[in-house]
């Protein structure tokens, strides 16, 4: 994060101004009216928000990119006046401001940062000077052009470039760091003495030494807290509990509002309109309950999608299985645990997840809120491993009886025997009724299994509580789980506790500044500082925003019911993908199955090419069989096979020599057989290894051929050469002219046959023309073709039944079934239309 | 640096090292062996290095307070430290001792603004860390980890690591999945400081180092040291230090690294390869399985058969040279069923079949070679199976010509007449001739007797007719005895024949099939009796 400054250096005008925006969009709109009247002679009222966190978020994205644009008139101004006033300013306000409160606070920080963007007058005019008009209207001699031209380039582009950096310059480098800690030591007045100093130096020298912007953004951070105790309560959208002034309770809506509305950055349009945007806000749409018929169908679709969803089955453990596996279990708990209960009934009250990383105060905090030791706390890692939910007694029963998180077993007390797959459900009146906390284990402890439920209530969620802490808040755990949230479009609240009141300031900004780079900037946050936790709960002071933000919620219908609409919608917008992508994975499966089944048809189909042609091209009369021949022709037998008739004695010939002729015909044979078996085997097994891992699994044991193939080849080519023979006695018998005064041995005869086949359709050798003349070209043709579909025949069944082998580790693995993933498709589909 | 005589034990386990990773490539996983050979570069380079410097590495999430701790232990404020999260992003390092450590530092690819030394004579009472350079990293779980696997490298590479937890984060997956349940066997080379203890009671701490002992012992850390430390307070700063002062003063923590690493990546190595009964595996081919291989390729090519044939061959043609004539004039009368298909040629093709030479079948060769490998193969793994099998076959395409263009040189020419056939022919035509000469005499005297010059009175002497005619008989039975005696001669010299031939056969199918066949197979198999025998020279 160690980047150059000079990035980082327009940041800081850009922030205080668009934390202006921010400001004003909101709630501040009207406070913000009064304060320029209050201020008025300085244009440079107009950037007052500046300083804090989270107005960083939305003015990193516009401001950073204006810095090439000095533009002359606003240089000026921010030149003149700031300096003077500001300093003056920034002392008085804080002290004078006890009644005002929120409004003053907004204001004094906003002064001085104000003096810091001024500061950067190079850098930053035309943003500076438009936000400045936008809200307050006062500069429309700079509007025209800034909402048109550069504010647009800039807002578009600049956003995600810039801020990163923006952030490193503000928190990793050394010197600023040391910088900060100079100032922190340095007394309060001197501070801004120096701050002052700064702000006078800059303006002169057009650009300023690299770090000096970053500095005055960090000192000036630092100060307010230090500096002035009143001035740490901003006007962000942050909720601070504020032990010295009580808020009352309607500035605590105001902030809360303004905090719901999106920064939406870039948005120049929307800086413009932002004030009128604020006003329009509060017709808020109506969420009316659903009609009953659109329930109806919605139920429907959504039973289907349950039904197909749970046919789903991922036989093979393709890469990604296990994560499809999980994701249809998700869908199906999700479906079953939330979205039907909550179509049907979706007046029931809301179910707020408070979840986070171990350690964070999540069960803290719930007791804090329910003001009773509801769910256990300590100091082991993890704490929590059952839910705990709770409630307002009139809510309970909802709970216990409802549909809602129906697969899990309540119980009222947490006990060890109780494993997974319980939940406990708490009443108490100290909750306001229609909400309903629920406190979850972990998602990043060793103990994985808590993981898996933290995800399950935060799929049954309506809301979403995420508790992080000042340590952990940089955790990527928590970003994914806030991501998955930004991903569901879950209504978030974040609750950043622990912190530690001299890192606040510094922790917020950029805490918040990562929120909004991740697209969670308008989310309602609150922070609860590092205290002494009492017997399990944090002090009063520190829950008060929570308590209104959740009494709110029970009061206002409308909103919590929009909460719930709006949580809903986005479960069934993730429906969208996460259905088509369950429905892909099953495709892809078939589409592996297919594939290699294809692998063992290709490879047994060359394997009986192969067999085809070593018994044409003559290959099978070599070895053995070539001797044997040598032998049955050279010692006589091949004349004596044919006889005259009526001779009396019909020459039997020597059997052995004829038998050992025929075994070794079958021997050659079955050698070719059995050596492309082995080929046909070994390359099934190579394909599916260089398929994938998997394929390498399933064919782990099968790359040589079954034990039994040589035994069913034997067997086989004997019953082939039975049938020759056979063929060669019945149909042989042809030439009339022949068997007339010449007879033959059938058995000699069908291995001379067997010679003649085998040595190729074309040569002219002594088997051929001798079976030829003996037996007619007709009936040879005839017996040649039979005899050859036959062998094939024989062949083919050897091997189906080794391909077979294949098929059934194939099956073993998983059969996936195809239709499935059209249904899945079409439930998606029908999914949309009753919506 | 006497590398052998002051690391006993690690430089043979190291070679074993190499030869693995030597004759790893195509039989062992593919990252497996690159992990090997990673160690092994590393183990070469440090050792190379520093001795005299030992590398402690101060990890943990972020947040937990490395960068504290390392400032707490070097007394000085030299890293950042901060409230953001993460704070540190580059490795910081403290060195105690400078002298030779720059090469280390280097190789440790520490920047150089981020190297601090203590110069010793600041360190009154602190000579036992003499020789530490301490590490300060980058955390290992924020979301800027998850692109910077800086900590992930620097772990690696240190000699001894502090995990240093918090009583937020101790528990965390991040920490123990990635790397303490890695850390089975590295007890001597990692601590666990359980840092921020200030913010605990006594009893919350006492309870939470139990069960972070507990939970370290679950994850196979036999001996966990744990180190309750506050860099605040500083209270545990003192232990810590002498934690890491023993490691650094005995000089053994880059080969106590080093070993724990290498038994690590042992195991891993029998996960995937286990040694088991490989090492009783042939490494050569025995005397029964070249037999058996010589055997089959004879088969292949007909040895036995072309002998027999040769026999049978030699004996049938010979009855036409040496035997007796009269029978054979006698066939010829007999009418050939062969004419009577107008094949009468085709008995000269027959003839011409017996000149054909030995050949090898192409299938039965590639079987019997199949079946070699088959045999030697047995219970290795899948991996070395393969790569026995292909060896085997290397050479299989050559093979059937090979045998038959070896084997033709000494097959049997079955058309050759020997001379002696030609004699014994001319003999029986003598005797025949002889036989005819008797007759004449006989039909001389009976016919025309007295009627004979003086000169031929012998002829018609009728005494000497009785004579004459056992003398025909003689001669017509000695021809019928020589025939048959000079047939089994035949028979006889076929047979020794036969045997002679086969054993040139033989002699030369072994020979072909060693060159072609076993010499490779018996290349792999040293392979893969050498690889076995260096992962057992692994596992010391």
């Amino acid at each position: 994060m160690n980047t150059a400054m000079d990035d980082g250096r327009p940041e800081s005008p850009g922030e205080q101004t668009l934390s202006f925006r921010a400001f004003t969009d909101e709630s501040a709109a009207p406070p913000e009216a009064s304060a320029p009247d209050e201020e008025t002679p300085v244009p440079a009222s107009a950037s007052e928000p500046s300083g804090e966190p989270s107005a960083e978020l939305g003015a990193s994205s516009s401001g950073d990119e204006p810095s090439d644009e000095p533009e002359a008139p606003s240089d000026e101004r921010s030149l003149d006046e700031p300096e003077a006033s500001s300093d003056e300013r920034s002392f008085d306000e804080p002290e004078a401001s006890s009644d005002e409160h929120s409004f003053e606070e907004a204001q004094a920080p906003s002064d001085e940062s104000a003096a810091s963007s001024d500061e950067q007058p190079s850098d930053e005019p035309e943003a500076l000077s438009d936000e400045v008009d936008a809200p307050s209207g006062e500069q429309p001699s700079d509007e025209p052009e800034a909402p048109s031209d550069e504010e647009a380039l800039g807002g578009a582009e600049a956003s995600s470039d810039d801020e990163p950096a923006g952030d490193a310059e503000a928190s990793s480098e050394e010197e600023p760091e040391a910088w900060a800690e100079l100032a922190e030591l340095a007394a309060p007045a001197d501070d801004e003495g120096a701050g002052d100093e700064a702000a006078g130096d800059e303006p002169a020298d057009d650009e300023p030494a690299d770090d000096e912007p970053a500095d005055d953004g960090l000192r000036l951070a630092d100060d307010e807290p230090e500096g002035s105790a009143d001035v740490r309560p901003e006007p962000s959208a942050w909720h601070f509990p504020d032990p010295q002034a009580e808020q009352d309770s309607d500035d605590a809506q105001a902030v809360h509002a303004e905090s719901a509305e999106p920064a939406v950055p870039a948005e120049p349009a929307e800086l413009v309109g932002a004030e009128q945007a604020a006003v329009e806000r509060p017709p808020v749409r109506r969420v009316e309950p659903l009609p009953p018929e659109m329930v109806a169908a919605l139920t429907a679709a959504l039973d289907a999608l349950r039904e197909s969803v749970s046919d789903l089955r991922f036989g093979l453990d393709l890469p990604g299985a296990a994560e499809a596996r999980q994701a249809r279990a998700d869908l199906l708990a999700q479906l079953k645990d939330y979205v039907l209960p909550r179509v049907r009934t979706n007046t029931a009250p809301a179910l707020i997840v408070v979840a986070g990383s171990t350690g964070a105060g999540k069960s803290t905090l719930v007791n804090s809120l329910a003001e009773k030791n509801i769910s256990r706390t300590g100091v082991r890692r993890p704490t929590t491993g059952i839910p705990v939910l709770v409630c307002h007694p009139d809510d309970r029963q909802w709970f216990t009886k409802g549909d809602l998180l129906g697969g899990m077993r309540r119980i009222d007390k947490p006990s060890p025997e109780d494993g997974i797959g319980s939940l406990v459900v708490v009443a108490t009146e100290k909750l306001p009724q229609g909400v309903a906390l629920l406190d979850t284990p972990d998602i990043d402890s060793v103990v994985e299994e808590h993981h898996e439920i933290a995800h399950r209530m935060l799929d049954a969620a309506d809301l979403w509580i995420f508790v992080t802490t000042a340590a952990r808040y940089a955790d990527a755990p928590a970003w994914n789980l806030l991501r998955l949230a930004k991903e569901r479009g879950a209504r978030l609240a974040i609750v950043l506790s622990r912190v530690q009141p001299k890192a606040r300031e510094v922790v917020l900004k950029h805490f918040v500044r990562m929120l909004t780079e991740y697209g969670l900037g308008e989310v309602d946050r609150f922070v609860i500082g590092e205290t002494k936790v009492v017997d399990g709960r944090l002090p009063d002071h520190e829950m008060t925003d929570l308590r209104l933000w959740l009494a709110e919620l029970s009061v206002d219908e409308d909103r919590r019911a929009q909460a719930v609409h709006e949580t809903l919608n986005g479960v069934l917008d993730s429906f969208r993908t996460r259905v088509p992508a369950l429905a892909r994975h099953l495709e892809g499966q078939v589409a592996f199955r297919t594939e290699l089944r294809a692998d063992v048809e290709a490879a047994y189909m060359s394997a009986l090419a192969e067999i085809d042609k070593a018994t044409r091209n003559g290959m099978l009369v070599h070895g053995e069989v070539l001797a044997r021949w040598q032998d049955f022709a050279g010692s006589g037998d091949l004349m004596r096979t044919i006889q005259f008739r009526k001779r009396g004695r019909s020459g039997r010939q020597a059997p052995e020599r004829v038998t050992a002729f025929r075994s070794a015909l079958r021997a050659g044979l079955e050698s070719v057989i059995v050596a492309a078996a082995h080929r046909a085997a070994e390359e099934v097994v190579a394909r599916w290894r260089h398929r994938s891992e998997l394929g390498g699994t399933i064919g782990a044991g099968l790359e040589r051929p079954s034990d039994e193939l040589v035994r069913h080849a034997t067997r086989a080519i004997a019953a082939w050469q039975e049938h020759v023979t056979e063929l060669v006695r019945t149909e042989g018998v042809a030439k009339r002219s022949v068997s007339k005064f010449v007879s033959f041995d059938a058995d000699s005869l069908s291995l001379i046959f067997m010679v003649a086949m085998f040595s190729g359709g074309t040569v002219e050798g002594v088997p051929h023309r001798l079976v030829n003349a003996l037996l007619g070209a007709e009936s040879l043709r005839g017996i040649g073709a039979k005899a050859l579909s036959d062998l094939r025949a024989r062949i083919g069944m050897l091997f189906d039944e080794e391909s077979m082998r294949y098929v059934q580790a194939l099956d073993s693995a998983g059969i996936p079934d195809e239709s499935t993933a059209t249904r899945l498709y079409q439930a998606t589909y029908n999914l949309e239309v009753a919506r | 640096m006497t590398a052998v005589t002051t690391r006993p034990g690690l430089a043979p386990r190291l070679t074993a090292l190499t030869k693995i990773v030597e004759l790893g490539p195509g039989r062992l996983d593919q990252k497996v062996l690159s992990e090997a050979s990673a160690l092994l570069t590393r183990a070469g380079e440090r050792l190379k290095l520093s001795s005299e410097h030992t590398v402690v590495a101060l990890a943990g999430g972020t947040g937990s307070g490395k960068s504290s701790l390392f400032n707490a232990i070097s007394g000085l404020e030299l890293s950042p430290t901060g409230v953001r999260r993460p704070t540190t992003a580059r490795t910081h390092a403290c060195v105690w001792g400078l002298e030779g450590a720059a090469p280390l530092l280097d190789w440790l690819q520490i920047q150089w603004r981020h190297r601090f030394a203590r110069a010793s004579a600041l360190d009154k009472g602190e000579s036992q860390l003499h020789g530490l350079i301490l590490l300060d990293l980058p955390d290992h779980d924020s979301i800027r980890a998850l692109t910077d696997t800086e900590a992930d490298r620097l772990i690696g590479l240190a000699d001894l690591v502090v995990w240093v937890l918090d009583p937020q984060k101790y528990a965390d997956a991040s920490t123990h999945r990635r790397y303490v349940t890695d850390l089975a066997g590295h007890d001597a080379m990692t601590v666990f400081a359980l840092n921020q203890a200030d913010k605990l009671s006594t009893e919350e701490l006492a309870e939470l180092v139990i069960d972070l002992n507990d939970l370290l012992r679950r994850e196979g850390v036999e001996h966990p040291s744990v180190v309750p430390t506050s860099a605040v307070s500083g209270r545990g700063i003192d232990s810590l230090k002498s934690v890491i002062s023993g490691a650094v003063s005995r000089r053994r923590a880059a080969i106590h690294k080093l070993e724990a690493d290498l038994r690590r990546l042992e195991r891993r190595l029998t996960e995937t390869m286990p040694v088991g009964e490989a090492l009783s595996a042939p490494a050569s081919v025995d005397e029964a399985r070249r037999l058996g291989l010589t055997d089959a390729l004879c088969d292949a090519v007909g040895v036995p058969a072309v002998g027999e044939a040769m026999e049978n061959v030699y004996a049938e043609r010979s009855s036409r040279w040496v035997g007796w004539p009269y029978p054979r004039w006698l066939a010829k009368f007999r009418p050939d069923p062969l004419k009577s298909l107008r094949l009468d040629d085709v008995s000269d093709e027959i003839r011409g079949i017996t000149t054909g030479s030995v050949s090898a079948q192409a299938a039965e060769v590639s079987n019997a070679v199949q079946a070699l490998a088959d045999g030697l193969t047995v219970g290795m793994h899948p991996v070395w199976r393969t790569a026995v099998h292909r060896a085997a076959r290397s050479r299989s395409s050559q093979l059937p010509k090979v045998l038959t263009e070896d084997l033709t040189e000494v097959a049997p020419e079955l058309d050759r007449v020997p001379g002696w056939w030609r004699i014994l022919k001319i003999w029986q035509y003598f005797l025949v001739g002889a036989f005819v000469g008797g007759l004449a005499w006989l039909t001389v005297g009976l016919t025309v007797p007295g009627q004979l010059p003086a000169s031929l009175q012998l002829l018609g002497d009728s005494a000497a007719l009785p004579w004459v005619g056992l003398m025909m008989a003689s001669v017509l039975g000695l021809g019928a005895l020589s025939g048959i005696a000079s047939r089994n001669f035949v028979v006889l010299g076929a047979s020794r024949e036969r045997e002679r031939l086969e054993r040139e056969m033989r002699r030369r199918v072994a020979a072909v099939s060693e060159t072609m066949v076993v010499e490779p197979v018996e290349r792999e198999l040293g392979r893969h009796h050498a690889f076995y025998s260096a992962m057992r020279g692994l596992s010391g």
